[in-house]
């Protein structure tokens, strides 16, 4: 290797690219941050607060592109193509520039499920059903007429997780907490709503989870319902009518809400599948892209020169996308340390 | 001409004359077992419809267009159309042709069965007639025309590409006796004709082989060794024919006139049954036809192997391929005999036993039927719309089907606007029909007490089994996107066309082959986009992969099959792709890489 | 001496002694029933379910502990519409599953 600073392209400037950037900056490289979105940040900068302290996204995003501030950013820009070379990796991008670099790190990240796929659940049919992702948007402005002082409200869990028909097949982790979280949030502000959360298994596995789920059964009431809603309906005055099977009870239930959130999971980027190709990387079954090895090296591709972080090895939770950027960050140093 | 042999016989015809009496005895005990087996109303149908004048013209034409000339595969692959009706008509001609030598020339033998067929051996010419060469160059126009189909058929067996069919059926052992020995009798028909051409006389293709012959082989030598062996192909030929493929031949020629005369299949192993599974020349049409053949290990499961499995008595497989199939009806569109694939799998599953069935006939449905009483408001007359259970799970169907009928000012009400009953098609399917009949008493008190005069169904598979099977005849049974057509068509709905927007439609197979509605779907499309068309589309659509037909297939063995229901369809890049049935609507959305609609939908968002 | 009650049997399901041949035969002959979660969409869903119990669900639950009768009325029920295979998150094959077990008596054997 010649010595001038290795340059790293950072596919992806959500939470997982801007950290890994930071840190590869830190550690002397050169990163190279790529994001399709006119704006850093990723999903992250479309949430209003995080769990389970309820701390503002923006503050987050606010410190991580502080961080990765001096990092090259190209916003707004797709990869046309991707390609191999015999010791680095070229990127063209969308702007016509060819990017040579010796390492390439994906952080793309993961897509929302597209929740009108699941055509029983009536999203973009019914007014009263939305979306965590526009639940969250109305934290943030407060426009969405669909939001107007409900009475009941329904958290659906799983839409588009665990789920063949809808084509993934894994738990996106994050959605049992995020539901906890918004039923707490709805619960703030209209005090008098009767919030109900229907799901298949509460995974409630992270730091201060379960603290988060007392809470929200003990200070702010909320039902939890252990049954998957099959069908959503309407009823003559535009509210919906939820059917699930409370399967503890063992009976079909039925109620009539003012507003139905479903908690869309996280898939897979199809763009990441397509990157991966051109470049001859493997992606799993489930359409993430597949690690050296689930265990030992989770940031590693079995293709020299290319990482990982993020969820586009699958679902994952902030801290674990945070750390695992840093991790990477440190497995393409060694990589480089160990080329010299 | 006269006779050269004096005895008017000679050994080697018996092979023929085995062959003849073993398939005369075996298809006549055959036929007698087939009429028997019907039931009584069905059998006296029948034997009516043979005395009938308008029956037998119909039967005789049917005969002559399918059996002879095989219409319904030219119009599919000429090549094989060919093929087909040149064996066919040309045998046929040569057998017809053969009797009018024989009446012509010597009248007397005419009783004798083998005359017509070996004539050239047993006269010498001794005059030429412009009748006697017209006849032989007939004759041998004819089995030049056979020839012809002969080589084709050969091509088609090492390389059926070239004929058009991507797969072929595999052979029995017996089959490929009877194929061999078929490929051989015209052949060696030829040979033998031409070495007995000098003294009996031949035309345009027996006498210039008699010639070459004379060059190099002694003709009398050689005469009466291929005239045995054209008699023994004969032979073998028919022995062997009831056991194999070609019992279609004379199967199809009985059931053609029971069909005609309404006879439907009642038993999956007996009687009209039997008879589709004999007709099937296993041609294996079917089988590149079939939705499921996407995967191979799928192919053996297509309707001519359960034909060859209902023959032979494997039960374990003809239960496997009964349930397996999505019953979408492609096989028996395309097939030339017209065997019903999906009626004989139903009546297959008809016949299973089981520890437990279900039962209806005491559910109460009073509080439903008053609803509907309620809803009419004391009216009589209206629309009643059943969504049935699919269309409860695509909200976005029952939503712009309610909404099309206010704004087309209809006055309507649900039938099941909690939830109702289910139609009982996917019990008949299952093979439950009784149960079925129970669901059909239950629906049809409901639907009585609504006065209605028209019963709207958004989904097709409620709408065949509404149609065929209750009795509803003052009330029209109607599919919406029919009944949107009409409103489109009368004005009732003013749907805003959108220049260059291309829609394709998706012919649900409960629908269109299920119930022959093709055109109005898209007649009402074609108000709102331009209407293109899937690969293949009207009766050789697609099955979505999502049939309710299939028992046993799981979800990620019908992926391959939703995904290639779906190539077919974007083959003309549409915008939108627009089918009426809410099952296929949700079997395509969980796949497809464009928007998919039913045309309610597409209606509604443009009035 | 009469106390006015008498003690009956648990009701506890004892899976040392519950007999299951019926759903050990259901699962070699459709081996996804195994892959149940119990989510109750099925049964939310089931056209039957309002006026009959049936459940899916409960089916399979209820053979595993050995509850035969319960089984034997809800399957009596179903009007195979087929659903239940369409909600399923992991892809069963109810239609499938109810016929099958219909065909099995309760020592598992399929009738003939």
């Amino acid at each position: 290797m010649v010595n001038r600073t290795p340059v790293i392209a950072v596919i992806g400037a959500g939470i997982a690219g801007l950290e890994a950037a930071r840190q590869l900056k830190d550690l002397g490289y050169k990163p190279v941050l790529i994001e399709k979105a006119p704006v850093v940040g990723g999903h992250v900068a479309e949430w209003n607060r995080l769990f389970p302290d309820l701390s503002p996204a923006a503050d987050l995003v606010q410190s991580l592109s502080k961080g990765a501030g001096s990092v090259k950013t190209y916003t707004d820009t797709e990869i046309a193509s991707m390609g191999r070379l015999k010791d680095g990796y070229s990127l063209i991008l969308g702007n016509g520039e060819t990017l040579l670099c010796d390492a390439v790190l994906f952080a793309t990240g993961f897509h929302l499920f597209d929740a009108s796929k699941k055509e029983e659940y009536g999203y973009g049919i019914y007014d009263r059903v939305i979306t965590n992702r526009d639940l969250e948007q109305w934290f943030n402005n407060r426009h969405d007429p669909r939001v107007a002082n409900p009475k009941a409200v329904g958290f659906v869990h799983c839409v588009g997780s665990r789920d063949v028909k809808a084509g993934n097949t894994q738990c996106s982790k994050v959605c049992c907490i995020t539901a906890i979280k918004q039923a707490i949030e709805i619960k703030e502000e209209f005090p008098e709503a009767e919030v109900y959360c229907f799901y298949m298994d509460l995974r409630l596995f992270g730091k201060k989870y379960e603290d988060f789920y007392i809470k929200a059964q003990r200070d702010y009431g909320i039902h939890f319902i252990r049954g998957r809603v099959s069908e959503v309906g309407e009823a003559i005055d535009g509210r919906v009518v939820v059917k699930a099977e409370d399967t503890l009870n063992g009976k079909p239930i039925k109620v009539t809400l003012d507003l139905l959130v479903l908690m869309a999971g996280i898939v897979c980027n199809p763009d990441a599948q397509h990157y991966a190709r051109e470049i001859g990387v493997a992606v799993d079954e489930d359409g993430f892209l597949r690690s050296r090895d689930n265990v030992s090296s989770i940031v590693e591709s079995s293709r020299p020169g290319v990482f990982y972080a993020g969820a586009c090895t699958g679902a994952k939770t902030i801290p674990e996308t945070l750390a695992e950027a840093r991790s990477a960050a440190l497995t393409i140093h060694q990589y480089f340390n160990k080329r010299k | 001409m006269r006779e050269r042999i004096a005895s008017h016989f000679d050994p080697f015809v018996i092979p023929f004359l085995v062959g003849m009496a073993f398939v005369l005895g075996y298809c006549l005990i055959a036929m007698i077992r087939v009429i028997a087996q019907l039931p009584k109303e069905d059998r006296k149908r029948f034997l009516v419809s043979l005395i009938t004048p308008k029956y037998l013209w119909m039967d005789v034409r049917d005969i002559f267009l399918n059996c002879l000339i095989h219409v319904k595969l030219w119009k599919r692959n000429r090549v094989l159309g060919y093929m087909h009706s040149s064996i066919a008509f040309g045998w046929f001609m040569i057998i017809v042709l053969g009797h009018l030598e024989v009446m012509l020339f010597v009248p007397e033998r005419i009783h004798l069965f083998y005359y017509p067929i070996f004539f050239n051996y047993f006269v010498a010419e001794t005059e030429q007639t412009i009748q006697g060469s017209l006849l032989m160059f007939l004759m041998d126009f004819f089995l030049l025309m056979i020839l012809s189909g002969i080589a084709l058929a050969v091509i088609k067996r090492f390389a059926s590409r070239i004929v058009g069919m991507r797969r072929t059926t595999r052979l029995s052992l017996l089959d490929r006796v009877g194929l061999y020995s078929l490929w051989a009798i015209f052949p060696l028909r030829l040979l033998a004709e031409s070495f007995t051409a000098h003294i009996s006389g031949g035309s345009f293709l027996t006498i210039p082989t008699n010639w070459i012959f004379r060059q190099f082989l002694g003709n009398d030598l050689n005469a009466l060794p291929t005239w045995w062996a054209y008699s023994i192909a004969l032979g073998v030929f028919m022995c062997v024919l009831p056991f194999t493929r070609y019992m279609h031949i004379p199967a199809e020629m009985l059931l053609i006139p029971m069909r005609n005369a309404g006879i439907r299949i009642r038993h999956s192993r007996k009687g009209f049954a039997l008879l589709e599974v004999y007709s099937c020349p296993a041609c294996g049409v079917c089988i590149d036809a079939c939705p499921m053949s996407v995967q191979k290990a799928n192919c053996k499961d297509c309707t001519v192997y359960l034909n060859r499995q209902l023959r032979r008595g494997n039960e374990r497989r003809i239960e496997e391929i009964s349930d397996k199939c999505l019953l979408c009806g492609k096989c028996t569109a395309v097939c030339q005999v017209g065997v019903q694939g999906p009626e004989l799998r139903i009546a297959q599953r008809e016949r299973r036993k089981y520890a437990l069935s279900p039962s209806f006939a005491d559910i109460n449905v009073r509080p439903m039927a008053s609803a509907v009483v309620h809803g009419a408001g004391g009216e009589s007359g209206g629309v009643l719309y059943f969504a049935g259970c699919m269309t409860q799970l695509t909200p976005s169907i029952r939503k712009a089907t309610t909404s099309l009928l206010d704004k087309a000012g209809v006055r309507w009400q649900m039938m099941d606007p909690d939830g109702g009953l289910c139609c009982g098609r996917p019990l008949m399917m299952a093979g439950r029909t009784e149960q079925a009949r129970e669901l059909i008493a239950k629906n049809l008190e409901i639907i009585r007490a609504s006065g209605c005069d028209t019963l709207l169904l958004s989904c097709p598979i409620c709408y065949k089994v509404f149609k065929e099977e209750y009795p509803l005849d003052d009330i029209r049974v109607v599919h919406h996107s029919v009944f949107f057509q009409e409103l489109v068509a009368s004005g009732k709905l003013q749907v805003q066309k959108e220049e260059g927007l291309k829609l394709v439609w998706h012919d649900p197979c409960e629908l269109g082959r299920g119930c022959g509605i093709y055109d109005e779907p898209r007649a009402a499309l074609a108000a709102a986009g331009e209407v293109v068309e899937a690969a293949k589309h009207h009766t050789e659509s697609i099955c979505c992969g999502g049939s309710l037909g299939s028992l046993t297939l799981s979800f990620d063995q019908r992926r391959p099959m939703v995904q290639n229901a779906l190539d077919n369809l974007t083959a003309a890049d549409p915008a939108e792709i627009v089918t009426g049935c809410p099952l296929c609507l949700s079997t395509f959305v969980r796949q497809a890489d464009r928007p998919v609609r039913d045309i309610a939908e597409v209606l509604d968002s443009r009035c | 001496m009469d106390f006015g009650f008498t003690l009956s049997p648990s009701s506890a399901v004892n899976l040392d002694t519950v007999d299951h041949a019926r759903y050990d035969r259901l699962v070699q002959l459709a081996p996804d029933a195994l892959t149940c979660i119990g989510c109750g969409s099925c049964s939310a869903t089931c056209t039957a379910a309002p006026w009959s119990g049936m459940s899916v669900r409960k089916v399979i639950l209820c053979l595993q502990r050995g509850r035969d009768e319960e089984v034997d009325a809800m399957l009596s029920r179903c009007m195979l519409c087929g659903k239940c295979t369409m909600v399923c998150p992991r892809g069963i094959n109810t239609r499938h599953l109810i016929l099958t077990l219909c065909r099995l008596d309760r020592k598992g054997e399929v009738v003939r």
